[in-house]
């Protein structure tokens, strides 16, 4: 086919479709509404899934966490609630071990979580579960946390203070002016000498949704948890991207040979903490994304079915253009460029609509759609796909018509 | 079925030279279009041979034959089969579509040929706003465009009155001049003065043909048959043609 004719085919189709503007936007909407919801999912759930990522660029990518135990990498687990254990079980990580990686060179700062739960008491209860982080003064470096009000946990205040985060401020004080009062924690009381600013990431690598926590002195911690110390994960901060790598080989032989040669830890960096959440979320996203699809098989018969009567009322014409020389393949590109427009014009309606759509979300959700050129490649695929699935048979037919009858034919 | 088998063409042994305008004559039924649709190359037949210059075609793959048709044959129908829904420019441009020209060069040689059809002013006319005289003039321009030397016409006056008609005649008699072929059906004797040669058929055979009569008996033709001077190079020749048809309709051509 040469390219003068390719460009007749579109030109062609473009006038065939503006010969019918309602029959043709009728049957771009059945592709629009698919290619919509599909690129709505995807969009939000990219958007999901780099909430964690973006953390972790934005602590400039020189964040490294060790975890207890070899990592997972099941996101099936963790969304059933198996992943990384909280509570109950007993981590392989010490406080000795946050000493020994304090040791190594380079390094900016060390802060281990300790992540309990139990009863948190203020004016009001506090709701079951509410996460109680042990951890040390390190954390407010490691994790760059900013301060509303007051001052971050510090050994030279009492142990018996404690770090609380705005939202669960409001929770038990009604209020996130709550520096000087008291919090029963384990009933136990501490002091709250700072309040975090709102960060408004539930989801994130620590596991932990900080403005929904309190935090106290990992020693306190230690005494309100029957003397152990129950290690989640260490955050090591290092001062400069360059470092990281050795810092990791460092941190990694160093707890290798005081954890006796047992491999029971795991260092994560850069992409690799952000995975688990990542492929979680890609995986929500690939379930519902395939029911969507499920819309475009309903628009693509109904491309069929509008380019099955098209065929049948140009009969006459694809009679005049056999006689007049066309091939069968001209007549088939012809069709199925018609088709292509179709899927295709119906797809670009569709992506649009599915951002303007996953904007519209994301005014109630703590993260934006994300432009990426794979969504983009998706929607353009989609269309490709369905035009020619659901367009070939209309154009073979169309094709195949004698151009005696067809030129024989009243319309 | 109980319907007997029907050949639309039988015993057909016809050439015809370049140069000549044939008008082929007959009762409805009679083969006449099925005859000009094996010559255009848009029917096959189911038994003998049919050389286009000098060449047979019966084993010819489709598109080869539609490559024939786009360079060489040129068609005219009574109903002029225009496309509704493109302006008479476009429908003139529509051979040339398949050879494969340029967009801009279909559209300035579409335009010469409606120039000298005195149609300049209609170009952007749809076809639904011309006279049916002016339609079939820009059939006529269509099948000239990609300048065939054999233009078919099925009952190109069918549909118009006698002026509209007559023109059309001359229009097609003047390409005659110009050294095209023509091969005319017709239902109309008087049209017939224009041609240099009429066939009348019956039942799917040849019944008369000036060519065969000597001048004599019926009148010298217009103009020389050129048989001598141009022997096989530009021939149609259609020999033992035999195209079966089932059914009532006696013309339908519905192979068996």
């Amino acid at each position: 086919m040469s390219r003068f004719l390719l460009g007749n085919h579109v030109q062609n189709a473009r006038q065939a479709l503006r010969a019918h503007r309602l029959r043709t936007f009728l049957t771009m909407l059945g592709i629009t509404i698919g290619v919509a919801s599909v690129t709505t999912i995807l969009a939000l759930s990219a958007g999901a899934a780099q909430i964690v990522s973006h953390q972790v660029s934005d602590l400039g990518g020189t964040i490294a966490v060790v975890r207890p135990g070899l990592a997972s990498g099941n996101p099936i687990a963790g969304l059933a609630g198996t992943g990384i254990p909280h509570d109950f079980a007993t981590s392989t990580l010490t406080l000795d071990d946050v000493k020994t990686i304090t040791k190594v060179p380079d390094i900016k700062s060390v802060a281990p979580l300790m992540v309990l739960s139990g009863s948190v008491k203020g004016d009001h209860q506090a709701p079951t579960g509410t996460p109680i982080v042990a951890t040390t003064p390190a954390l407010r470096e490691t994790d760059d946390l900013t301060l509303e009000n007051g001052e971050f946990l510090d050994d030279s205040l009492d142990p018996n203070t404690a770090v609380i985060g705005p939202e669960l401020s409001n929770r038990l004080f009604d209020t996130e002016e709550s520096l000087g009062k008291t919090v029963s924690i384990r009933g136990q009381k501490f002091t709250i000498v700072g309040v975090l600013v709102h960060e408004n990431s539930p989801v994130n690598y620590n596991n932990v949704d900080f403005d929904n926590a309190v935090f106290i002195n990992v020693e306190s911690g230690k005494a309100i948890n029957q003397g152990m110390a129950q290690i989640q994960q260490i955050n090591i901060r290092a001062g400069s991207v360059a470092q990281l790598p050795h810092i990791i080989s460092s941190v990694n032989s160093l707890l290798y040979k005081t954890h006796f040669q047992n491999k029971d830890f795991t260092i994560l960096s850069g992409s690799e903490i952000a995975q688990p959440t990542s492929q979680l979320y890609y995986t929500i996203a690939g379930v519902t994304g395939a029911i969507a699809g499920i819309s475009l098989l309903v628009g693509g018969i109904g491309v069929m079915n509008i380019m099955l009567v098209n065929v049948a009322e140009r009969t006459r014409e694809i009679g005049i253009r056999k006689a007049v020389g066309a091939k069968n393949s001209d007549i088939i590109w012809q069709f199925l460029i018609e088709s292509l427009a179709l899927s295709l014009g119906g797809s670009i309606l569709g992506y649009l609509l599915g951002y303007a759509i996953a904007f519209a979300i994301s005014t109630f959700l703590p993260f934006d759609p994300v432009f990426n050129w794979q969504i983009g490649a998706v929607a353009v695929g989609i269309a490709f796909t369905v035009g020619l699935i659901f367009g070939i048979y209309p154009a073979v037919r169309a094709a195949k018509k004698d151009p005696i009858e067809a030129l024989r034919y009243f319309s | 079925m109980g319907d007997s088998e029907h050949y639309a063409l039988d015993g057909v042994d016809l050439t015809i030279h370049k140069g000549e305008f044939v008008a082929i004559m007959g009762p409805s039924g009679c083969g006449k279009t099925t005859l000009l649709n094996v010559l255009g190359l848009l029917d096959t037949t189911t038994e003998g041979e049919y050389q286009l210059d000098g060449n047979d075609v019966s084993n010819l793959s489709n598109a080869r034959l539609a490559g024939i048709r786009s360079q060489q044959i040129g068609f005219v129908f009574q109903s002029f089969n225009l496309i509704a829904r493109l302006p008479v420019i476009e429908n003139v441009a529509l051979p040339l579509t398949y050879k494969g020209v340029s967009l801009t060069a279909r559209l300035k040689r579409a335009s010469e040929v409606l120039s000298r059809f005195h149609l300049s002013e209609r170009e952007y006319y749809l076809p639904y706003q011309l006279s049916g005289g002016q339609a079939q003039r820009v059939a006529i321009a269509r099948a000239l465009v990609n300048n065939p030397s054999i233009i078919l016409a099925d009952e190109p006056t069918g549909n118009l009155d006698s002026r509209a008609s007559h023109i059309i005649m001359e229009e097609l008699s003047d390409l005659h001049q110009r050294g095209n072929t023509i091969i005319m059906v017709t239902h109309n004797p008087d049209l017939t003065t224009y041609a240099s040669r009429v066939i009348t058929m019956l039942d799917g055979r040849i019944d008369t043909d000036t060519a065969t009569l000597t001048p004599a008996v019926y009148g010298l033709p217009k103009r020389p048959l050129g048989v001598s001077k141009k022997p096989a190079a530009k021939a149609v020749k259609v020999s033992r043609k035999k195209t079966k048809t089932k059914g009532r309709a006696p013309a339908r051509r519905k192979v068996v």
